[in-house]
């Protein structure tokens, strides 16, 4: 999320050019895989004159085993780049607020997934013991 | 005729940058004598692909042979055509929207790209452009010391230089020739002392800025407001940059007058151009007319061509004629092939005809 933020004023903001917001991203301190994946965005579209989207599912593909994603949250985020630099300023600022709400989303769903699992490992410990006491009995 | 070469290089590094593959194939075929000639790439969707050389124009077939007619020709695909659009606008067309208004785009290397499509309105606004119908690619070619037989004329003193103006037709040389005058200023030669310059580059012909960086060599001692109005950019550099001399290109409105006015009164010299056939027709000019009058630029620099030859009458405010150049007397022989027809005689073409291509014949035809 905090990225897409970045990456709005870079664009939206400052006007910079995709390759080099995407370059900026990847020096920041954005942090393992997700910086790998920018820089290589950013040298895809440099050398092979590549538009975003192709650029970020190809990063996006090569980095695939290092992401903490699962295949189906993976797939959502690759189409990411399709609409970026298709349009003017304005539209622009649509496309990655849309982004930011798939991503919500998604952050949502995993959060839940979580905290359903957690509820399980959590009555998981007393069912536990109740089998074993009902066992030894 | 390799990367290598100065004179070509720029060419093929656009072409390594910008072009579609089919294309830059084409390109790539062209006879060296041809790349030197040529002056702008012509793509128009389902159309043939063209290239304006030194004064003619022909369709570009796939081998890299040149055709009258366009039967032969390549012919550039839409896909091709939005893929070059793209390509230009570095695949981030919101960053270049404010360049797509203003119907060009200014490229890396200083070349310039006229664009085509349907425009796009809010309101009575335009907001940007869509399918994108023809790209006109103009290279920039910078011709370092064109200006340096000039030079003398325009220099008061080893530190200082008269208020200069440059008058011609269109497409005569007048940018290419402030833009060497500029840097002779602001860089000094073994008779002058280099002075602190301020360009206002309203249409980015002169500095042809590219992301922050001049892809023209315009001296040392440079500033460059880009993209910005004549009127509002001399305030600007006057308040801002302290400049000896501010460079403008193409004078035209009220507006412009009354800022060129201001910079003379704050001690300011001013090297600036406007269309004019001669001294007599912009003095006519409602506006800028009155700035060649007494009190107002002290040195005219009027370019013409007579015969197939072209010339510089340097004249004082007076209209007295200083120093009067033609081919052979210095200046480079790439400044007199520029948008023309070189040393081929042209006839008494007139005038009118001196700079607009009116011309008739073909150097490679016979």
């Amino acid at each position: 999320m905090e990225i897409l933020v970045s990456l709005k004023n870079l664009m939206c903001s400052l006007g910079t050019p995709l390759s080099v917001s995407f370059e900026i991203i990847g020096k920041e301190d954005t942090g393992g895989v997700w910086s790998d994946i920018f820089l290589e965005s950013s040298r895809i579209m440099k050398e092979q004159h590549r538009d975003a989207g192709w650029a970020w599912k190809d990063a996006l593909y090569r980095f695939r085993d290092q992401l903490p994603l699962s295949h189906t949250e993976v797939e959502a985020l690759d189409n990411l780049g399709e609409l970026l630099g298709k349009s003017d300023r304005i539209s622009q600022e649509t496309i990655i607020d849309m982004e930011k709400e798939k991503i919500a989303l998604l952050e949502k769903k995993a959060r839940e997934l979580a905290d359903t699992k957690g509820k399980l490992y959590r009555n998981l410990g007393p069912l536990t013991g109740a089998a074993m006491v009902i066992l030894l009995i | 005729m390799t990367k290598d070469n100065p004179d070509t290089g720029i060419f093929y590094d656009l072409l390594d940058n910008y072009m579609p593959a089919r294309i830059k194939a084409a390109l790539l075929r062209l006879e060296p004598g041809r790349v030197k000639e040529l002056e702008e790439i012509r793509l128009r969707g389902a159309l043939p692909l063209m290239g304006v050389f030194a004064g003619y124009d022909r369709f570009i077939g796939a081998d890299g042979q040149l055709f009258n007619g366009h039967e032969k020709a390549l012919r550039v695909t839409e896909k091709e055509l939005n893929e070059l659009f793209y390509r230009l606008c570095d695949q981030s067309l919101y960053a270049y929207q404010e360049d797509i208004i203003r119907g060009f785009i200014t490229l890396k290397g200083g070349h310039r790209a006229g664009v085509c499509g349907t425009v796009v309105y809010q309101g009575d606004r335009i907001t940007g452009m869509r399918d994108i119908s023809s790209v006109s690619i103009r290279l920039s070619r910078q011709l370092k010391g064109c200006a340096e037989a000039v030079f003398p004329s325009i220099i008061r003193n080893h530190r200082d230089v008269y208020n200069t103006l440059i008058l011609s037709p269109p497409r005569c040389g007048k940018t290419t020739l402030l833009r060497d005058l500029c840097r002779l200023i602001s860089q000094g030669t073994d008779f002058f002392s280099g002075l602190r310059t301020a360009v206002i580059d309203e249409r980015s012909e002169l500095a042809a800025m590219y992301r922050g960086i001049p892809q023209n060599d315009l001296g040392p001692r440079t500033d460059i407001l880009d993209g910005c109005r004549k009127s509002e950019g001399i305030e600007m550099v006057l308040r801002g940059m302290a400049p000896h001399v501010i460079v403008v290109d193409e004078l035209g409105g009220t507006r412009d007058a009354e800022s060129v006015k201001l910079a003379w009164n704050a001690g300011v010299r001013l090297m600036a151009t406007a269309h004019a056939f001669d001294l007599t027709d912009f003095r006519g000019r409602f506006g800028v007319g009155n700035l060649a009058h007494q009190e107002g630029f002290e040195r005219i620099i009027v370019l013409g061509i007579n015969n197939g030859k072209r010339w510089i009458r340097v004249m004082n405010t007076h209209g007295d004629e200083l120093d009067f150049l033609v081919q052979g007397s210095g200046m480079p022989a790439d400044f007199h092939r520029m948008y023309g027809l070189g040393t081929q005689n042209v006839g008494q073409a007139g005038r009118e005809a001196a700079c607009t291509l009116k011309t008739h014949g073909d150097p490679c035809q016979p």
